[in-house]
Parts: C-alpha cells; structure tokens; sequence
C-alpha cells in the first residue's frame, strides 16, 4: 500500500527552498580561480546563480490538507465531514526546519530533503499528527508549465516519495474518523507520502521568490515495502511537442484495485499547468483507456504522434478536470474510477492503460497522449542515492513490477556509466577546467546482475573504494549506475544508481590549520551565508572564537537538521579532522597532512572531448535547465489540440 | 531605569507557600525574554563585518540574557512551577513597557543600533538601583519604584525564607548547556543553589554595589551599554573614585555601517503576499518555532535546548537578511525584525 491507496489525503500549497547556488557550477569548487563576484546573484558560470546567500531551508508553507479518500470509494472535500479537511500542513516546531540540498555540482538531479518534519495541526496549533521525512531524493523531473516558467524561471516539476516515520498521533486525532481509519491500516508507526513540487521561483517576482507550489498525499505504508517510490504502474508521455521538444504529461503513477473495481490515477505531477500556481487552462478531451494491442512507442521529432483505433481499446471515461481551473490544486490532480466494469479490470490486468485524445487530423481515431509502461514493467531501485566512504558498502533494494504485481525472477543488469571527459578552459568555461566523473572505474564495486525473488526484490551489494581525488580540487567522484530489466521502455529509459564515493583520506589526529583550510576555505566560497552571516570559515580566528558551536554542528549526526557542513557532502575522516582541529586548534607546525597530498591522483581514462551518450548530454541540458542558464523554455499553445 | 511596579515586589514579600511565588517567577522569565527581542534587532541591524566590537558586546549581553531566562525557568521548575513560554501573551508588544513595569515607565520598542537607543533604552533597562559613576554622571535617585535587582533579590530572600533546603521540583527538569559555563548556568536543586543563581542574574545585570564587575570579574550588562555609549572600554583605572574608568581602548563606531530599520517594523505594513512579507513570516514561523522549543525544553525535556539552537541561527539569518532589505514605500528604511507571535499561519491561500 502507498500513497494512492485509501484512506489517503491530499494537500496544496506552497514549500520555501532556500537553497544555495554558489555550489551549483563545479567550477566555483576550485579555491585557486575563485573570485568574490562569483558570490553575487546572477546568471551565467562567473558568478553565483540565483541565490548565492541561500541556506538550505525547506519548509512547508500555506498547506492545507484539501480532500480525502476513504476505502469505500467516496471523496470528501468538505470540513463538515471530517476535522482532518481543512487543517493546516506545516514544518518542524521546536526545532530548525528540514534542509534540501543536491548530491554534487556534478549531480544535481536528484536533490534531497533532509530531516523534514511534517505536521498536521488545526489553526490553534493543535495536533492532529507528525511525522518525520525520511531522506529522499527527488526523481522523474518533467516539464510541467505551459507559459514556459516567464515568471518563476523554472518551469519543471518533479516528484519525492517516501514514507513518514516516528509518527506522533495527536489528542485531536480521535476526532477523524479518517485518521482512525489511516491508523488503522497502515502498518509500523509509518505512514506513505508523496510530493509533487512545481513553479519554483528563481525570480523575483510575484512575491514568490524561492517559493513553488507543491501537491502532497500521504496513504498507509505495508512493512516491506520501497520507501522512496510508489510501487505503482506507470503512464510515460508519447506525444511529442515540437515547441518544448518534449513530451508533456510524463510519469504519472496509477493503481488498479480488482478487489475494489477501481483505477486510482495520480496526475500531481505530471499534469500540465497554466502557470507558476497550477492553474488549468486547457480543455481538451482526455479518456482514459485499456489497450487491447502492446504499445511500445516513444514520440520523437520524426514520430511525434502515435494513432489508435477505438476498436483497439476499452473505454473507461472522461477526465473530468475542465469544470474547474482550480482543478489541480483541490484535488492534488488524482482521481479514482469506481465501480469498473468486470471486462475493464480484466482488460487492466495484463494491458496498458492510456490517455487519449480524439484526433482532429485522422477522423475517428484516438491520438494517443500517454501509455502504461511496455508489458506493463517497472523496476526501481530504492535509496538510490548514495553518500560512500572508502570501505562503506551498502546494499539497495531492487523492485521490480509487471502490472503492478512483484516480478520474480527476472534479471537486473547494472551498468557504469562510461567515464566522461575533462573540460579545460575555453570560451564555454571561463574558469576552472572540469574534470569528468564516473573513473576510477574500480573506485567502486557492485554486482553487475542480480535477480530478483519471489517477492520481485532483488538486493544490491554496493562498495565503495579508495580513490584519490580524480577530480582535483573538488572531494570524491560521482557515480552513475544504469539498470534495467531485459525490456527497456524507449519512452523512459534507464534509471541509475547515483554515488557519490568521497576521497580516500586517514584522519589526522592533531591537525594544524594548513591540514583543513582548503576544506574550510571552500565551503567558505561556496556557501556565503555563513561566512557573512555566522563564521568566517577560511579565518581560523574567528573558528577559534567561535568553536564551540562549530564543534556542537560538526558533530551532529547527518540525519540531524543541524549537521555541518549542510550539503553533507564531507566524508567521515576529513569530519573528524576539523572537529580534531577545533579541539585543539594549532595555526602552524609541520603539517602531518597524510592522504590525499602523498596519493597520486587518479586519472581520467578517456580524452578531452570524448562524446557523451545520449543520457549524459540529457542531464547536461537538465542542469542548465535546472539552473535557469536556458534562455527560457518556449511557451505552449493549444496543448493536445489538432493531433 | 525600568521601574518594576512595587507591587511585585510586595507580592513576593506577601507570599507563604511557594506557589504564590510561581506567577512572579514566570513574570521573571518574560522580563528577561522581552530584553532579547530589542537587543538582537540592534544587533542584526549592524552590517555583517562592521562595528565588530559593538556586535560583539551586545552579543556578549543577549548570550547572557538567553542564561537568565532559563535560569528563571529553572528556579521556577526547581520550586515546583511549571514555565510557559507558549502563548501569546508571553511576547511583549514592542514598542511598550517590559513586563512588571510601571505605566508611564520606560517604553521599549525595536529599533537600529544608534547610541541614543543604548543611552535611552538599554542602559536604562539594566540600570541598578545606585549605578556606580564612573565620570560625570547624575543619577534621579527614586524611592517610588524598584528596579529588576531589588525584584530579583526580594525573590532570593523569599526563597531563603519559605523554601526547603531541598528544593521540591522535578529535577529532571533542570536545563543545562554545554554553551554555558557550569558555574553560571547550573541545575537548581537546593535553595542555596537558588540564592547563587538569583545572584548570577543581578550581578551580571548590574554589577555589584561596589563594583561594575560581578563575582566572575565580568563588566555587568549596565556598564557594558555604557562602554557603547561612550565608545571607550571601562577598565581598572586605581586613580578613579571607584577604581574603574572608562579610559580603555576606543570602541569605533560608525553609524553607517548600521541599516537604518524602520523602527517596529510589523508584517502588516509590508505589502501583503510580497517578498518581504513572506520573508518576515518566515522570521516570525522561526520565533514561534522557538518558543514552542522552549517552553518543551523548559518542561521536561532539557535536551531540546540544543534544537532550540539551531532554531535562533535560522531566526538571525532571516533576520539579517530582512535588515539588508529595503522596506517597501518607506524610502531610506529598510525592514526590521518583528518578532511577533503568530501560531501557525491562518492565510492558506489557494
């Protein structure tokens, strides 16, 4: 069970992510070529992006918990119904709020919240439940605004999914009789949740700055289960826009409940939208549909519209998303279809669902919008994001579907991305050469296949080896692990494993200030806030005066909102150095630095200039998108309209 | 001088059971709690970098004020009370008096660092019943009203009076910190252990009756405003009256380097739903989130003080960067903390 299974509720709103931007360009990493302006806002690699004074504050803001679904099929909107509709979704109390930070300069597609808590409490204050995030990565980023993001500057949305833990159950909880019934069964003092943000503002504009809509829904969670994913089936985008040289409406998750005669359908992240605020403002006709044929499209610019008989497919019915233009932001953009005929859940069993538009250039047919994964697979990896120190191992679970049913015994194959090239200085990168990722090659270790069992899992061994800063002036390498099933669906491709292994280094036990100060002096760069605002971290008198609470942040657990350094990108032994440092903090003697000096660094096996794949020039043009360096996504007219 | 309404003090001396002494202890810890809001917005209004020596002394005073509420909190917990810091009323409107003042006494409001606010203000709020002069200095000597020390000594005497020597609180209760030093911040068990505490808060207030120093040889809160004012540091000086001159280094000053706040800034005079306006809810979401860590950590749960913490550098980074921001409309200012209670925000707006 998971989010879209009842009792679930729905909440909109906004969230705040303060991130910082300096760290964005790899380049600002080197101490040797970094200039103060790269500290101020502004676009372009030579200085610090959109919000260099950012402090990694996330927040729930102006959410409010909008319906909810119960088991039995009905939807409930009204605050007369139930005391949980209506109520307030708000951010820790009583302690600093969640943080959400990326990987790496060289990851930045899968950023992360940390140690966010929510709570759902009455305008009073009063609880009605809490429950802590746990740490999750974003995925499936797609291009979610219609006006191409004018305003805000971002026009993607993307998805987190994880499971709420340590649930706290408030006095006030009694009073709902849906969250007696959530209690009820979910299982393990967890809840599921899911977050789709979207319209996030790098622009100051609208009084929004740093703000974005975000659409939330939490349901029971079954032990067992992944915690970063929904393991739902999943429609993929088919329908090629020449304007966005894109697709819209792209992994959205669904489930079919033959038990209930029910198809449960989530377009919270995938729907498109007006505007920055998720506003709808199209009106085309959308059915939704079984397949009675295998579909295996992807829309390409050659291909950019795939046709369907209505012979071929079992009508289920209309969207109904037009009457409001509010629509989205009421109801999170999921709907249930109850009461299904037999020969449509039969037909849901073992065939694709689709969105369908009639077609305005072949009479009679159906363009088809979206479609279930081909054979209806699906395979995640869950915590596939990874933070290793040389000798760390972990192991990440597989989970693999067909038809929203455990797969058993099917291989998983795991592949490293080849090594990408180094960048040197040119026009294109003014200020540092760039060294490529995914090298050494034995700087880690897995397992290249692995099968999954009778539950469709499957466990990964993951290990992490010693290298010596392959990257130079920046800590560790980043990874990137592809792995699929034997199909690939070509309207989604691969997904990946991403690791950032840290550099091989031994803890000095009595460091001087020359052992640490290209750490320190680097985060000092690269986060102004602290510098400017709390301590100058390249000034070891002023670490001194202030140690204290520099030894209190250093040593926080990663999984405490509090940590140092907040991208949490420092490896345990350089950790453990600053903190020995600021124990005893001695300015000079001989250094006894060890490690990473005496080590020669690794070196990138392939030449400058070396072509990407395809998937690596894909996440090259998503950061500059992520980052706002595009100039600007073209607008969408008429969506869906004359296919 | 902050004139404490007599008529605390004659409610502490009237009291015979400790829980009558309960409302004035919490009175105690909103009058320390309300000192911290007017000195952390001349603070934050000084420009990150500059006068240094200025910030690190009121710095220095607020840290202090921080360790006088709990150690209020404290006492009250080691008596048997229960501390709320919770709810409304517990923040004081600004501008206007400080709990337990008198009407028509000393009104404080939240302002930018000058020399007048310290001169008028501060200094005021800490002054002792017979400030020790130094130089020149003429003191309007006043029988009518008592001053937060002869409050706190009044309590010490009560304590001393009606108190067991064991203390009746729950002493898991009792918030120490690592940030503090033991000997100043200490978990309150005994009614000795009370005395001495009551005594930590006067004297770094004030000073001594013979002396700016307290026991731990640091310049009282008074004095320390005073070596704001006047821009030297008071040091030893054997050929003064008292021993001390402030005849030490210069404390530079440049009032340039302060952002000119719009004096009480509240989120009702920025333009609503703007940046500025979401960016003093935030502060304000910060400041409650505070509160509400407090009053748990002063109820029972001693460790979330560290949280607490981290809660005050999300305040002061929302609040320097408000300080830096241009208030909209009013030409020449620029936006001041306001430290106002809100509960969670009521403007869901969809």
């Amino acid at each position: 069970m998971s989010y879209l299974h009842a009792p679930r509720l729905v909440f909109t709103g906004d969230f705040l992510s303060d991130v910082s931007t300096v760290n964005n360009d790899t380049a600002h990493y080197n101490n040797a070529t970094f200039k103060p302006n790269f500290q101020e806002p502004g676009k372009g690699a030579t200085n610090g992006w959109w919000n260099p004074e950012g402090g990694a504050v996330f927040d729930f803001q102006n959410c409010a918990v909008r319906q909810i679904f119960l088991p039995d099929g009905t939807t409930q909107a009204d605050s007369s119904q139930d005391i949980i509709i209506g109520q307030l979704v708000v951010g820790a109390e009583g302690r600093p709020t969640g943080k959400m930070v990326d990987l790496d300069p060289d990851a930045q597609m899968v950023s992360a919240l940390w140690c966010v808590q929510l709570r759902i409490c009455t305008a009073q204050n009063e609880l009605l439940f809490k429950g802590d995030i746990k740490t999750t990565c974003f995925r499936d980023l797609q291009l979610r605004q219609l006006d191409g993001g004018k305003s805000n500057g971002q026009p993607l949305g993307a998805t987190w999914n994880s499971t709420l833990t340590n649930i706290t159950w408030g006095e006030l909880a009694d009073s709902s009789p849906f969250l007696k019934q959530l209690r009820a069964t979910t299982q393990g003092d967890k809840l599921s949740i899911n977050l789709n943000p979207f319209g996030y503002y790098y622009a100051h504009n609208d009084g929004r700055f740093s703000l974005g809509r975000i659409i939330g829904s939490i349901g029971p969670y079954f032990e067992g289960e992944p915690t970063t994913f929904a393991p739902y089936r999943r429609l993929y985008g088919i329908n090629y826009n020449s304007g966005i040289r894109s697709t819209y409406l792209n992994n959205t998750n669904f489930l079919v409940e033959a038990d209930n005669k029910r198809l449960s359908i989530d377009f919270g992240a995938s729907f498109p939208v007006a505007n920055s605020i998720g506003t709808i403002n199209f009106n085309q006709t959308l059915i939704l549909a079984v397949s009675k044929i295998p579909l295996n499209y992807a829309a390409t610019k050659d291909a950019p519209v795939f046709y369907i008989s209505p012979n071929d497919v079992t009508e289920i019915g209309p969207l109904n998303y037009q009457s409001d233009p509010d629509w989205l932001n009421q109801t999170g953009g999921i709907v249930s279809f109850n009461n299904l005929s037999d020969e449509t859940i039969n037909a849901l069993a073992d065939n694709q669902l689709l969105v369908l538009t009639p077609s305005a250039a072949q009479t009679g047919q159906y363009a088809i919008i979206a479609r279930e994964s081909v054979d209806g697979l699906f395979v995640r990896a869950d915590d596939f994001v990874q933070r290793l120190d040389d000798g760390d191992s972990v192991e990440i679970d597989f989970y693999a579907f067909q038809w929203g049913k455990p797969l058993a015994n099917n291989v998983i194959t795991l592949t490293l991305e080849a090594p990408t090239p180094d960048t040197p200085i040119g026009p294109q990168n003014p200020i540092s050469e760039l060294y490529g990722n995914n090298y050494p090659i034995d700087g880690i270790t897995f397992q290249s296949q692995i099968t999954t069992c009778e539950k469709g899992t499957a466990k990964m061994l993951l290990t992490g080896n010693a290298i010596h800063s392959p990257r130079h002036y920046i800590d560790g390498q980043v990874y990137t692990i592809d792995y699929q099933l034997n199909t690939v669906d070509p309207a989604f491709g691969t997904e990946s494993v991403v690791l950032h292994l840290r550099d091989y280094f031994e803890v000095i036990e009595k460091p001087v200030w020359s052992d640490i100060s290209d750490m320190m002096i680097q985060y000092s760069n690269l986060y102004p806030i602290m510098s400017k605002y709390v301590v100058n971290l390249s000034d070891p008198e002023d670490l001194i005066q202030k140690k204290n609470i520099l030894i209190f942040a250093f040593s926080r657990p990663m999984e405490d909102t509090m940590h140092m350094p907040v991208t949490r990108d420092l490896s345990a032994p350089k950790r453990q150095t600053i903190l020995n440092w600021l124990k005893d903090p001695v300015l000079t003697r001989t250094s006894s630095l060890k490690g990473i000096a005496e080590k020669p660094k690794s070196e990138n096996p392939v030449a400058v200039g070396t072509a990407l794949s395809e998937k690596q020039m894909k996440y090259k043009e998503a950061v500059k998108a992520k980052n706002g360096s595009f100039p600007g996504f073209p607008k969408t007219d008429n969506l869906f309209e004359n296919l | 001088m902050l004139k404490i309404d007599s008529k605390f003090i004659q409610k502490v001396q009237q009291s015979e059971e400790l829980e009558e002494l309960y409302p004035l202890l919490q009175n105690a810890i909103e009058l320390e709690h309300s000192t911290i809001p007017p000195y952390l917005t001349a603070m934050f209004s000084i420009k990150p970098g500059k006068n240094l020596e200025d910030r690190k002394i009121i710095h220095s005073i607020v840290i202090e004020e921080m360790m006088h509420m709990t150690i209020a909190a404290n006492i009250l917990n080691a008596l048997g009370g229960q501390p709320y810091i919770s709810n409304s009323d517990f923040v004081p409107e600004y501008p206007g008096p400080l709990p337990m003042g008198i009407g028509n006494g000393l009104i404080v409001g939240l302002e930018k660092y000058s020399k007048a606010c310290v001169k008028n203000v501060f200094m005021e709020i800490e002054e002792p019943e017979n400030p020790l002069v130094f130089k020149s200095f003429s003191l309007a000597a006043t029988q009518d009203f008592s001053t937060i020390g002869q409050f706190y000594l009044a309590l010490q005497q009560k304590i001393e009076e009606i108190a067991p020597i064991e203390l009746p609180g729950d002493k898991s209760k009792q918030v120490t910190s690592a940030f503090f030093d033991p000997a100043l911040l200490f978990p309150i068990y005994t009614r000795h252990d009370a005395v001495n505490a009551i005594n930590i808060i006067v004297e770094q207030g004030e000073g001594t009756s013979i002396s700016p120093l307290d026991q731990d040889g640091e310049i009282a809160h008074y004095y320390r405003f005073e070596e704001l004012f006047k821009g030297k540091k008071l040091i030893k000086d054997d050929t003064a009256p008292n021993g001390f001159s402030f005849s030490g280094p210069d404390i530079p000053f440049n009032p340039d380097d302060v952002y000119p706040l719009f004096p009480n800034t509240k989120i009702a005079m920025l333009p609503t739903g703007s940046e500025e306006w979401n960016r003093m809810k935030q502060f304000n979401t910060s400041y409650f989130s505070l509160l509400q860590g407090l009053h748990k950590t002063f109820n029972g749960d001693p460790a979330g003080l560290d949280n607490t913490i981290g809660i005050m550098y999300d305040l002061k980074l929302t609040a320097e960067k408000l300080c830096a921001t241009p208030f909209p409309g009013k030409e020449g200012y620029t936006i001041g903390p306001s430290f106002e209670y809100i509960t969670v925000p009521s403007e869901i707006a969809v």
